[in-house]
């Protein structure tokens, strides 16, 4: 099973979606971490990940590959739900 | 006794010998410093005691000040000393600089003209440290914790970004110039004017003076011109640029030109300004065709190289690589071109603006977004100028040194550093204030002109430029790998960036100031700061820095590079060292070294074309090696001790440095190790080579 990773911060317009996507993932029992682009921590993760638009989803496999991402926009529960369970 | 019974001469400053007067003495000292007359009166009189006793008959006035100045160090006046120091150099010194080239920078030759630059900058670099900066300041330079770069140009901005239709609208006509001359009427009387204008101005920019787009702004000139006559304007102007080696201190100038091979978005709808200043009645956009043509013509003369074959050292063509470029017609045939142009000559930068939104670059390869305001100046593009006014490196290995692998110790020390280069910028900043406040009467009289209802220089605008050197060596030391070792060692470089990200974000707010973070080329500093470090830090540093200890070639690696010397696929490299650009604003590049071998275009386009839609890096380039031949003038490829056509070991290396090409002879000892190191990339392109023949 895949897991999620989230990226947002405060102020931009989808990203409320984003963070009530997260609750309801982990809602279900997905693995999701988050991440706050204007912290350290969150800012060097995004880096890492190349996240240019926000929200960013993204969904990794066991093998830390990507194998789903949404980025600038944001999807509902089951699309993320049928990348997840399918990697 | 008195002073005048004293049988003694002196020779003066003003080349003269005078009789001794020790009141002259106690006159400099009232002048230049905060003394009183009392002491200053018992000061020359211990110093006249001493010169008395030693029965020296004639005298210079600069000993005579360094006795005054023993005397007030006896006397615990300390600061009072520092006031009255006397700036210059030893004859040793002089001496040598007169006889052997300089090192320091590459683009310096050697003559009676560089021997002037150095020793005036020499002076000035003294004045800087003792009367710009404070002492902290001056002190972190000086035994390498930052370094302040171009301090023997302390009275001028460090880098600029200018516009071609500023000299198109108002002509030439500089402050205390012997003749005015109006707007060209003619395309080879406008390149007069440009490369006198850039000239004029590398006497008053420390480094780099770039032209935007400059292939569109001469567009309107090129109107009915046949493809002949356009290509003779353009080797003109790339011989103009590259030959100019009368400029400041007998160097060339230090050139970028911007091309596009579309009409950048924000220029489309903006009148166009054609012979003799007047607007055409045209827009930009109506001139793409005639950009192309120029575009194209700049190129096939950095195909063909100079007169022996050779590389073009300036001017620096830039090629922005845009979402637009990608829609416009012609564009493969193009990036073909270039790119076959990058294989064989190495000139091609490629710069990558992703993205709709309007981008230019300014000086320093920094780009920046064009926010509402910039887009009404573009509207007016004789507007655009901008500048850095410095530049401050921190030495980020150093800090894992002193941090003993405590995370929370390092963070605290970089932010320290931070603030002190943040102290720099402003201690420069209010310099410069300073020197324009004097307008047109000032020395910077070039600089405060006001053609257009504003100076020359839009002081307002100005950048502070922070680097950084030796990110690899900092992750190195802290964790014990290096970034290109494992995942993790690269998170901690990206978070050490990305630290000073919010920083720059956060005291940008505080302080009103527009800082930005840079990719140093560090061409000298990554040298200065490993040797320096190798000196304090030994042995841990020892194991640290890269080269070769035993013949002194030492370096760090440049800003956030990976190891130069570790042998992986090329678009790997990019693709992991283009992590960083997001965070960093001003000079971000990717280094391909080709050394002998010669990828096709296609390899190299495909390889372009890849970094744009697949990295976040923001600008690469290809660097081939040479050996030219002063004996029969010919050039072939690779680095070799003897002329491969004609067996002369009075041959001449050619290859990139950091941001531009050059003789390796002239090398500082730690680029000179680099050298040795740089892994070449041949297998991945001999590989793309063979695939693409057996295809």
């Amino acid at each position: 099973m895949g897991t999620v990773k989230i990226f947002y911060k405060d102020d931009c317009p989808m990203c409320p979606m984003a963070k009530k996507l997260k609750d309801n993932l982990r809602a279900k029992n997905v693995d999701v971490d988050d991440f706050n682009v204007e912290t350290l921590e969150g800012l060097t993760e995004a880096t890492y990940y190349r996240v240019m638009a926000l929200p960013t989803i993204v969904v990794e496999d066991e093998t830390e590959n990507w194998v789903g991402e949404w980025r600038g926009n944001v999807p509902n529960v089951d699309e993320v739900l049928h990348v997840v369970h399918g990697a | 006794m008195e002073t005048t019974d004293l049988n003694l001469f002196v020779r003066t400053s003003e080349e003269s010998i005078a009789d001794w007067d020790r009141s002259k003495i106690v006159d400099a000292l009232i002048r230049e410093t905060m003394i009183d007359r009392d002491t200053a009166n018992e000061v020359s009189k211990d110093a006249e005691q001493m010169i008395r006793k030693s029965g020296i008959k004639v005298i210079t006035a600069p000993l005579i000040r360094e006795l005054v100045n023993a005397k007030l160090i006896e006397k615990g006046l300390e600061n009072t000393r520092k006031m009255h120091t006397r700036l210059g150099m030893p004859l040793y010194d002089v001496d040598s600089l007169i006889l052997h080239p300089n090192k320091e920078n590459a683009n310096v030759p050697h003559g009676p003209e560089a021997t002037n630059l150095t020793l005036s900058e020499n002076i000035k670099k003294e004045y800087a440290l003792l009367s710009v900066f404070s002492q902290d300041v001056a002190d972190a330079h000086m035994n390498g914790d930052i370094h302040l770069h171009d301090l023997g140009f302390i009275d001028r901005p460090y880098c600029s970004g200018q516009s071609l239709e500023y000299i198109k609208k108002f002509g030439l006509d500089l402050p205390h110039s012997l003749s005015m001359a109006k707007p060209a009427k003619h395309p080879e009387v406008l390149l007069a004017h440009l490369v006198k204008f850039a000239a004029a101005l590398q006497s008053h920019f420390a480094g780099a003076i770039g032209w935007d787009a400059i292939n569109v702004f001469f567009a309107p000139y090129l109107e009915g011109m046949s493809d002949g006559d356009v290509k003779q304007l353009a080797q003109m102007l790339i011989f103009e640029f590259s030959q100019q080696a009368v400029a400041r201190g007998g160097q060339a100038i230090f050139t970028d030109i911007n091309v596009y091979w579309e009409i950048p978005q924000h220029f489309v709808s903006v009148p166009a300004i054609g012979p003799g200043g007047k607007f055409t009645g045209k827009t930009y956009g109506e001139y793409e065709k005639e950009a192309q043509r120029f575009a194209w013509a700049l190129f096939e003369v950095f195909k063909e190289g100079d007169g022996a074959g050779r590389p073009f050292f300036f001017p620096k063509p830039i090629v922005h690589i845009t979402e637009k470029f990608f829609r416009t017609d012609g564009h493969m045939d193009f990036l073909n071109f270039i790119s076959d142009v990058a294989a064989d000559k190495g000139n091609t930068y490629y710069v990558f603006d992703r993205g709709e939104t309007a981008k230019i670059s300014e000086c320093c390869r920094l780009s920046f977004k064009l926010d509402e305001k910039d887009l009404l100046d573009a509207r007016e593009p004789w507007r655009m100028r901008y500048c850095a006014l410095q530049n401050v490196s921190l030495n980020l290995p150093r800090l894992a040194y002193l941090a003993k692998n405590d995370d929370t110790q390092l963070f605290n020390l970089i932010t320290e550093r931070f603030i002190l280069a943040v102290k720099a910028h402003k201690e420069k900043r209010s310099f410069m204030e300073k020197l324009l406040s004097l307008g047109e009467d000032g020395p910077l009289a070039l600089l405060t002109m006001n053609r257009d209802g504003m100076p020359y220089l839009r002081f307002n605008l100005a950048s502070h430029l922070i680097g950084m050197v030796g990110l690899n060596e900092m992750v190195q030391i802290h964790t014990g790998e290096e970034m290109h070792e494992s995942k993790r060692a690269l998170k901690f470089g990206i978070k050490v960036i990305a630290h000073m990200n919010i920083l720059t974000d956060k005291i940008r707010r505080q302080e009103q100031m527009k800082i930005v973070l840079e990719q140093t080329p560090a061409e000298s500093t990554s040298y200065r700061f490993a040797r320096l470090d190798m000196r304090y830090f030994s042995p841990l540093s020892g194991r640290i820095v890269k080269g070769d200890i035993a013949s002194g070639e030492v370096y760090y690696t440049n800003s956030t590079h990976l190891n130069v010397k570790y042998a992986m696929n090329p678009i790997e490299r990019v693709t992991s060292e283009g992590i960083f650009h997001p965070l960093i604003e001003a000079g971000s590049i990717s280094h391909v070294w080709l050394g002998e071998s010669h990828p096709s275009h296609e390899a190299i386009a495909d390889f372009v074309i890849k970094t744009f839609k697949h990295t976040t890096n923001d600008q690469i380039a290809f660097s081939p090696e040479f050996t030219t031949c002063n004996k029969c003038h010919r050039t072939s490829r690779g680095l070799a001790d003897t002329c491969s056509y004609c067996g002369s070991p009075d041959v001449d290396g050619i290859t990139r440095i950091t941001g531009y090409f050059t003789k390796v002879s002239s090398w500082n000892k730690g680029k000179l190790g680099e050298l040795k190191d740089r892994y070449r990339n041949t297998e991945y392109f001999s590989e793309t080579k063979k695939k693409a023949v057996n295809e």
